[in-house]
């Protein structure tokens, strides 16, 4: 996949400047922006004729895929299909740098289809915030028993109504689609309800409605994966779970990754029995390709339906674009918002942009939650050979209280030649909200010198991650001859 | 019997080796500094002897025990009963989530001050096991310093022993400041606060640092009325403004009643209840007065005077990077040298006494971008500069940072009460020079944010970092709109 070297359209007429800086920011650019997209697209045209050079109508030329074409009046520079997280930050974004910007979004449902979705995505409505906010009505159960040891009583032992959770969850996630409505909104970002299809490597279809755009961003994200056994509709996803009617008595879970855990964790903390079975974990499957139109103008995807893209979010369609959840890299949503940010800056800032992988921290909110950063040991072990492995596992102050048998556990992996940290993960109360910033200073390549020489908050958990003094293990499986002395190693490290 | 050697004033490595001493070091004070010297200097071979006075939670002159403050009236009971309080809003804010449960809560104060008392005593196990194990030789009873190189400690019974020591270090600690006003035996300390046998109806709390805002938050937490007072605008002096404002507010939101710029003249004692008087004429009646008015060094019992070891104006030990006192053979760490009162810090100190004096390798405590926490509910947490100390000691323009936002869990509980998230950064170097927040977890998230400010990260450090979602700590790496830039020596130094 060759990266063409091009520039994006850059606002440097003054007309054009004053023009966009004169709209209203809170007013959205009209439908059909026809009289606008008018007076924009010539004025680029002109651009390019007049200030550049063949490459540049070359390369116009080449992005399409019908061979020559003379330079098209595009209703807007960025089409985005899918207004989920990364979509959604693409497409702000990417106006904020003065593009013309629309997003098509299926109608508002907690249960996603084909013909369901919403303005906030997976995250806001199916993912992360419900999920999080039933983690937290399921932590009180575990609260309620802590707060014994403390000296609260209980007349009746406090029990759930779970209407009340569901109606106030979704009341939230009607108020969170509202602000993210707002935010494209107030970035002048125009949004269409409906559902989008490729016609063409400019040309959405949007419910019969068809718009021309100089690239189009695939924003779909993916779907839950039901496996086909016999009876497979009895089951529910995730989807459901979020908003089941009402409690259930007895769950069975299929699953052994972060979704499976959570559910267990919530269900259980609210009371109905639960019951967890493992196998080996599939990919979550994107969007249905047939009816997205990638195949028949050629954008590819591999056997798992994720769309195929190169370092800058590029599909094999050099106009059509894709971040977040389908395309299946890391599927999370800070990560969709890097990778549409880093689209916005490569397409409209003149700044190509490669979303950064290394060292991204994530958590499951499992009850403890888990918290990670950087390398698993194993990993490190393949990588650096050369590992020496710190773990701290203790009774957290509250649980020699509460008397329940809550434990932490900690580790850092760390490079035995360069004593940079790989790897930091952590399982225990607060998890989460403890490892983000030690993600910095692993991002940043920082050494367990460094950690060291950090003074502790006390008191805490965290605190044990800066007063690991003796390694738990040491572990040497670089072969004799690739051992660098220690001069040597630090020479190598820039130390 | 010990011997008594003089040593010159220079303490040469040569003429210690040719004299004879009981210990190599004989510490005063089994607290944090003390312990953490103590079990250090052991480990590097060198034969310790440390005093202590006997146990009790509440200290005196002559109380004290092996764990110091931090374990037996400090840190450690003071986070249980912030816990403790904390479900008191918890189980409020679970109501929304569908929990139902009662109007009436129970909660019994005498079973949590037990379960503490229990915890406290099981630490301080722990410590003297710390020491034993480690090769330290315990005494108990009060500790004196009779010359450069001799220690006295008086037994309960009694009986005085004489010791001979090559290096004396001096871990007393600190004590609670009693405002000397008129009926100031009517009132607590924090020593007492974390002992009641009966959690009071009605609290007045004098004071404005981190010990009088955390029992104002346990108190109330705990259902009792509470009054507030300080001298200055706002509590917490010394904390960046912006962050005082915010846990002020937070303290109001809770229902504490804040008393600003007043102080108390008198305290009468009443059938109702101890009758407190102001500097601005109102009364109240209390269950409860807690003088959180400062802490003072150990430093009166120690003979120091006789010695020669001098002190500040504050009374605490004077010692330099190096932890040592004028007196080349005597030394001090932790709350006694009134440095950064904090046990991490203590620990620090006597983890560099240990390396510089008997494991070979000069080592000086490093004060710079310490991270510490104010166990409000919520709480604070800080590292690095404030704004007002970022803007007197940058080069060039200072950039604040700062996200204010409700955090998820009170979009559904309901309650109004705002987490506020700061970095500031050097313009210059696009260093972040500070970070502080106010809000569930902070001092948590603070730690990692600490090592990353600590080797000089910068902002775009920071940015480049990928969030953890859902989460608060998330905010720190993705602040991408400046609040406000501060020219150099821009604002004026405020007097909040």
């Amino acid at each position: 996949m060759a990266t063409t070297s091009f520039t994006a359209p850059k606002l440097s007429s003054p007309t054009l400047q004053t023009l966009y800086r004169n709209l209203p920011v809170s007013v959205p650019l009209p439908k059909t922006l026809s009289s606008f997209s008018r007076h924009r697209s010539p004025s680029i045209s002109r651009f390019h004729h007049h200030h550049l050079h063949h490459r540049r109508l070359f390369s116009v030329r080449a992005e399409s895929e019908n061979g020559a074409e003379p330079p098209r009046h595009y209703d807007f520079d960025l089409f985005t299909i899918g207004a989920g997280s990364g979509g959604v930050r693409a497409s702000r974004f990417a106006a904020n740098f003065g593009a013309a910007v629309a997003v098509c979004e299926l109608p508002f449902s907690t249960i996603s289809s084909e013909t369901t979705g919403g303005v906030g995505g997976t995250c806001v409505l199916r993912g992360c915030v419900p999920k999080k906010l039933m983690v937290y009505a399921s932590k009180y159960s575990h609260e309620f028993d802590e707060s014994n040891g403390f000296g609260w009583k209980y007349d009746t032992e406090p029990k759930h109504d779970w209407s009340t959770l569901m109606a106030n969850k979704n009341a939230e996630l009607q108020r969170l689609t509202g602000i993210y409505k707002n935010i494209l909104n107030n970035a002048g970002v125009t949004l269409i309800e409906g559902r989008g299809k490729i016609v063409d490597p400019h040309t959405v279809d949007v419910d019969g409605k068809l718009y021309a755009a100089r690239h189009i961003l695939i924003s779909v994200g993916g779907r839950p994966f039901i496996p086909e056994i016999t009876g497979s509709e009895y089951a529910i996803d995730s989807d459901a779970a979020l908003d089941l009617p009402s409690k259930p008595e007895k769950v069975a879970i299929v699953g052994g990754g972060y979704i499976a855990l959570e559910f267990a964790g919530i269900f259980n903390g609210l009371k109905s029995e639960v019951h967890i079975f493992i196998r080996q974990k599939k990919v979550l499957r994107g969007f249905d390709e047939e009816t997205l139109g990638l195949e028949s103008v050629g954008v590819k995807m591999n056997k798992n339906g994720a769309i195929e893209v190169d370092e800058y979010s590029r599909t094999t369609v050099p106009s059509i674009w894709a971040v977040g959840d389908v395309t299946d890299r890391i599927n999370l949503t800070p990560v969709a918002l890097m990778e549409g940010g880093a689209l916005a800056k490569t397409l409209f800032r003149n700044e190509p942009t490669k979303p950064d992988y290394r060292a991204v921290p994530s958590a499951v909110f499992s009850q403890p939650p888990i918290g990670q950063v950087g390398l698993t040991e194993e990993q490190a072990i393949k990588e650096y050979g050369d590992i020496d492995v710190y773990t701290a596992n203790f009774r957290p102050l509250k649980a020699t209280l509460s008397g329940l048998p809550d434990r932490v556990f900690m580790k850092l992996v760390v490079c035995a030649e360069t004593n940079k940290v790989l790897g930091l993960h952590m399982c225990g109360e607060d998890s989460a909200e403890i490892v983000q910033g030690f993600a910095v200073a692993v991002k940043a390549g920082l050494t367990k010198g460094d950690f060291d020489a950090t003074v502790g908050v006390h008191p805490t958990s965290a605190e044990e991650f800066v007063t690991m003094r003796t390694p738990t293990r040491k572990i040497r499986q670089k072969p004799d001859s690739q051992r660098k002395t220690g001069l040597e190693a630090k020479a190598a490290a820039g130390i | 019997m010990a011997r008594k050697m003089l040593v010159d004033g220079e303490l040469s490595q040569t003429n210690a080796e040719e004299a004879h001493y009981d210990f190599d070091l004989f510490v005063i004070g089994a607290g944090s500094g003390g312990v953490r010297a103590a079990r250090f200097s052991a480990n590097y071979g060198a034969k310790v002897g440390i005093c202590e006075l006997p146990f009790h939670p509440i200290s005196s002159e002559v109380i004290g025990g092996v764990g110091g403050t931090c374990v037996i009236r400090g840190c450690v009971p003071k986070k249980i009963l912030v816990y403790g309080a904390a479900y008191g809003g918890e189980i409020e804010d679970a109501r929304n989530y569908g929990w139902e449960v009662n109007e009436n809560l129970d909660f019994n104060w005498k079973k949590l001050l037990h379960k503490k008392t229990d915890e406290i005593i099981r630490l301080n196990g722990i410590y003297k096991r710390l020491l034993s194990n480690a090769g330290v030789k315990s005494f108990e009873g009060e500790g004196k310093i009779v010359g450069p190189n001799e220690v006295e400690v008086t037994q309960l019974d009694g009986t005085k022993l004489s010791y001979s020591a090559k290096h004396i270090l001096i871990a007393t600690g600190s004590r609670a400041h009693r405002l000397p006003i008129p009926g100031q035996e009517l009132a607590i300390t924090s020593d007492e606060a974390l002992s009641l046998e009966d959690l009071p109806k009605r609290a007045v709390v004098l004071g404005g640092g981190y010990i009088a805002v955390e029992f104002a938050s346990i108190w109330r937490g705990l259902g009792a009325t509470v009054d507030l007072f300080f001298r200055k605008e706002l509590p917490l002096r010394g904390f960046d403004d912006e962050m005082r404002a915010v846990v002020a507010r937070n303290l109001e939101g809770r229902g504490i009643n804040l008393h600003p710029r007043t102080n108390l003249t008198e305290l009468i004692k009443t059938d109702n209840g101890i009758k407190v008087v102001t500097d601005h004429g109102e009364e109240l009646i209390a269950d409860v007065v807690l003088f959180a008015t400062g802490r003072v060094p150990n430093s009166k019992r120690l003979n120091l005077e006789a010695v020669g070891v001098e002190l500040d104006k504050t009374g605490a030990v004077k010692v330099d990077e190096y932890s040592r006192t004028n007196i080349p053979s005597i030394w001090a760490v932790g709350d006694v040298t009134n440095r950064m009162n904090l046990t991490p810090v203590a620990l620090m100190e006597g983890t560099c006494f240990a390396k510089t004096v008997f494991g070979g390798e000069s080592s000086k405590p490093d004060y710079s971008n310490i991270p510490c926490a104010v166990f409000s509910i919520p709480p604070l947490s800080v590292v690095g500069l404030s704004e007002e100390q970022a803007i007197e000691k940058a080069n060039g323009d200072v950039l604040v940072f700062t996200s204010t936002f409700n955090p998820m869990k009170n979009t559904i509980s309901g309650r109004q009460e705002k987490t506020v998230m700061k970095l500031v950064v050097d313009v210059e170097t696009d260093k972040v020079l500070g970070a502080s927040m106010c809000g569930p977890d902070a001092p948590e998230i603070m730690q990692g944010i600490a090592v990353a400010l600590k080797c000089g990260a910068t902002k775009a450090q920071f940015d480049s970092t990928v969030g953890i979602h859902p989460s608060a700590a998330e905010e720190f790496v993705t602040m991408r709109s400046v609040s406000r830039r501060v020219p150099a020596g821009g604002k004026p130094k405020t007097n909040l």
